[in-house]
């Protein structure tokens, strides 16, 4: 594994992320899965899923090789923990995407993010230089190409499903993408993509700003939480002196 | 009327429910259905599912009890770190900067799902919500709750005196920062292992180690002056959010903290290093419960005790406990942790309410260890699996594979409550066949060596291969604890038996879907079966039959048992 030292920098670090969006994205199939009664259709979400689970195995494989490789060295923080996907925002604390979104919009994304994606591993394999980790991701982007060509099977099967029970062939021609709706969609996530890029790099400099006025904020708050005595519960009945209302 | 619990913020979040009787009609956790392993959010799928099985509204929904006092237990830990750490600290900014992710925001999360102008919101003491879902299965009184987890509300560590469901005396407490549970979080994350998750696999672990460092560790926690008391310059978790243990950790044992990225490889240098470790600070938890179990009571002289909090995950430390000689009995419930907790809590609603029409005489079914509706679709089944018969004969067929040495894997009617897989989500073998158990572990599961697997064993058998003590014998139903083997079965169940000649065993009736199982293999003169968890590493259990067929391919399982019937994946 050779790679210049400037591009080394956040290779780890960057792995991990591709393994989290990976997971992020397997979870979001499984939903789709669930919330689908078409049988097709479900075992076409899990058979993606399982795509995207295998990809972030295989990530971790690939972390792995570079360390052993001497690309970095390994620390706790480059440990995957499941429950990141929801802290890093890969999965949205307020439901998943399939739930959120209409169902032209959902694929939309999904049709979008999974290009963006190949794009992103492409960048990555430029950055790795191990043929066996290089074959793998290789593996990753055609794989991704195809759910993103996938996806859109997906928008005429469920159709044609809608189509089935409810009589709907008009509105399966009306609703099916135009190239340009898809461009749209594209660009959309990718700006959207840029956006959260830009806001974690820079972090460290709204750090600057904001850091002085939560020190400030600690200082004050922090008087006035030692002056909250919080009573203690020795030899009390726990079932009948409290309020029952009370948060405190 | 309906009565909600919900423990969520800090880890494995949950919603339980109970009926107007006061019975426990179900209980969810968020990550059976998030599919995040020990998702701590609100639990908002669980809670959306249970509303629309149980047509659940502002009008049938007498309370709705959090497990805690959200503002006590924000304030706790916000008011000790600003005492002991400079403002810039990183444990009180993120502590100050998450307040709006903490528990404090449950009214606002649950006002998405109700009305809560129109419903009765309670909040049950954290250590109380413990108690409570011990007391639920257990209404024996006088009784000794003890509750020991890392931290909620104020408390780390508490004794209750319970006379009766609405007289619970708090009689001890260890406050934050001393406590138990994180002194054996901290040694887990010196381990290499997750906090939180990682607990099992030190335990684990330990079996393996000699407590070399016993001395030194205990040095570093101590129950002294009826006190227990943790040296912080040990441990970080009172000042960093990345690392529980402090630098003088490693130097106290002469030992750098385990890379998790390097495999633990049994025989290795580093396993018996680091297996010392674990086994040390088994010893010193199981030494430090001894002593809080010895001072409850010689302050009471109460012998019947109840034991919760997360602690009370540790098999081999109840076992221990149990052998004290003046305990009468010990009993843990089947969900010990912060997630069973949302049972306490919805019972304290149930109980604090006035209006409750009740017959007193009428004793409720406490005992179910798998409540609740599931709505399941297994139609698409058909396009993946073939169907080897239906439910009228399933289970003799599964006893046949069983006898043929396969492995199979169970999503049968509803989840367990707990966090041990009790038969309905788990994956069984013949237990008298240690090869086929090694690869169940390690190929399959694709688990360490190190992790033992659970014998079920059908009542009428458990003495002929157990030596099961009796004060504890209610745990063996959950598999909350461990007992030895009989000398001469020793060596016809050595896949087991984990290499400190225990076994975590779990004694099921023959009602039960492991019991119909075992009552078929009686024939081929199979009595036990080896039961682990339907799940692969670092996923929940899996919940639906999605889920079920998406671990199968995963896991290259190759049979399903459902309640509609036994498949083969195609």
């Amino acid at each position: 594994m050779i790679l210049s030292p400037e591009k080394n920098k956040n290779l780890l670090a960057t792995i991990l992320e591709f393994s989290y969006a990976e997971y992020g994205s397997a979870l979001e199939m499984l939903t789709a899965a669930k919330k689908t009664s078409n049988p097709k259709l479900k075992v076409g979400y899990i058979r993606h899923a399982l795509d995207e689970y295998r990809h972030t195995f295989l990530l971790h494989k690939i972390l792995h090789n570079q360390i052993k490789n001497g690309i970095g060295k390994f620390e706790n923080k480059y440990r995957f923990s499941p429950k990141n996907v929801i802290a890093k925002g890969y999965i949205d604390k307020s439901g998943f995407l399939v739930e959120k979104l209409k169902l032209k919009k959902f694929v939309e994304f999904v049709y979008s993010n999974e290009y963006l994606a190949k794009q992103s591993f492409e960048y990555l394999s430029k950055r790795i230089s191990d043929t066996n980790s290089l074959n793998t991701i290789n593996e990753i982007i055609k794989e991704e190409e195809g759910h993103a060509d996938d996806s859109l099977t997906v928008m005429d099967d469920i159709m044609k499903d809608e189509n089935i029970h409810h009589g709907m062939a008009k509105k399966f021609y009306l609703t099916k993408f135009s190239e340009a709706q898809l461009k749209i969609a594209f660009t959309r996530e990718k700006f959207k993509n840029r956006l959260r890029t830009f806001y974690f790099k820079n972090l460290k400099f709204l750090g600057y700003i904001f850091d002085p006025i939560l020190n400030f904020l600690i200082s004050i708050f922090g008087k006035i939480v030692n002056l909250i005595s919080v009573a203690d519960d020795n030899d009390k009945n726990l079932m009948s002196d409290k309020n029952s209302n009370s948060v405190v | 009327m309906f009565y909600l619990g919900i423990s969520a913020y800090y880890h494995d979040s949950s919603v339980s429910l109970l009926n107007s009787e006061g019975k426990i009609v179900d209980f969810k956790k968020e990550e059976w259905h998030s599919r995040v392993k020990g998702d701590k959010s609100f639990p908002r799928m669980a809670l959306e599912e249970m509303i629309n099985n149980f047509n659940l509204n502002e009008k049938n929904i007498k309370s709705v009890t959090f497990y805690e006092r959200p503002v006590r237990a924000w304030i706790t830990i916000l008011k000790h770190s600003v005492k002991i750490n400079p403002i810039t600290n990183e444990l009180t900014r993120n502590f100050f900067k998450n307040a709006f992710n903490s528990s404090m925001r449950f009214q606002m999360d649950l006002s998405k799902h109700f009305n809560s102008s129109k419903v009765e919101i309670l909040y049950a003491d954290h250590h109380l919500s413990h108690t409570l879902s011990t007391y639920y299965y257990y209404r024996d009184t006088p009784s000794l709750s003890l509750v020991i987890d890392g931290y909620g509300d104020k408390y780390c560590s508490s004794i209750h005196l319970i006379k009766s469901e609405k007289e619970i005396i708090n009689i001890w407490n260890s406050e934050y920062p001393n406590s138990l549970g994180l002194f054996y979080s901290a040694i887990t994350d010196y381990l290499g292992f997750e906090i939180n998750e990682g607990e099992y696999k030190m335990m684990g672990l330990a079996s393996y180690g000699e407590p070399i460092y016993f001395e030194k560790l205990s040095k570093t926690i101590k129950f002294e002056n009826d006190k227990l008391e943790i040296d912080t310059s040990y441990y970080d978790f009172v000042r960093r959010v990345d690392r529980s243990y402090s630098d003088l950790l490693p130097a106290l044992f002469n030992l750098p903290p385990r890379n998790s990225n390097e495999m633990l490889v049994v025989g290795s240098d580093d396993f018996k290093n680091y297996s010392n470790v674990a086994a040390s600070a088994q010893k010193v938890l199981e030494d430090l419960l001894e002593r809080i179990f010895t001072y409850a009571f010689n302050k009471t002289g109460i012998n019947n005790f109840l034991l919760s909090g997360g602690v009370a995950m540790n098999s081999v430390a109840v076992k221990k406990i149990s052998e004290l000689p003046f305990i009468e009995s010990l009993n843990v419930p089947p969900s010990p942790g912060d997630s069973g907790a949302a049972i306490g809590a919805a019972l304290f609603g149930f109980i604090k309410d006035k209006d409750k029409k009740i017959d007193p005489n009428k004793l409720i079914d406490n005992k179910d260890l798998y409540p609740g509706k599931l709505v399941s679709d297994e139609n698409f089944f058909d396009l993946v699996l073939d169907k080897i018969t239906d439910d009228s004969n399933s289970i003799e067929e599964t006893s046949k594979l069983i006898s043929r040495n396969e492995i199979i894997a169970t999503c049968y009617g509803n989840i367990e409550t707990g966090p041990r897989a009790l038969g309905h989500r788990s994956l069984i073998c013949n237990a008298h066949n240690q090869d086929l158990i090694i690869k169940l572990s390690t190929e399959v599961k694709k688990r360490n060596l190190f992790r033992p697997t659970a014998p079920v064993v059908l009542e009428e058998f458990v003495n002929t291969y157990f030596n099961i003590n009796n004060s504890i014998k209610n745990c063996y139903y959950h598999m909350s604890s461990v007992a030895t083997p009989k000398e001469e079965f020793k060596n016809l169940i050595k896949g087991v038996i984990h290499i400190d000649n225990t076994s975590r065993v779990q004694i099921c009736n023959n009602d039960q879907l492991l019991g119909k199982i075992l009552t078929y293999l009686k024939n081929d003169k199979i009595y036990l079966i080896a039961n682990t968890s339907f799940n692969i590493s670092s996923d929940p259990m899996v919940y639906s039959k999605e889920d079920a067929y998406l671990a199968m391919v995963r896991m290259g399982i190759k049979y399903l048992l459902t309640e509609k019937g036994l498949y083969k994946i195609k």
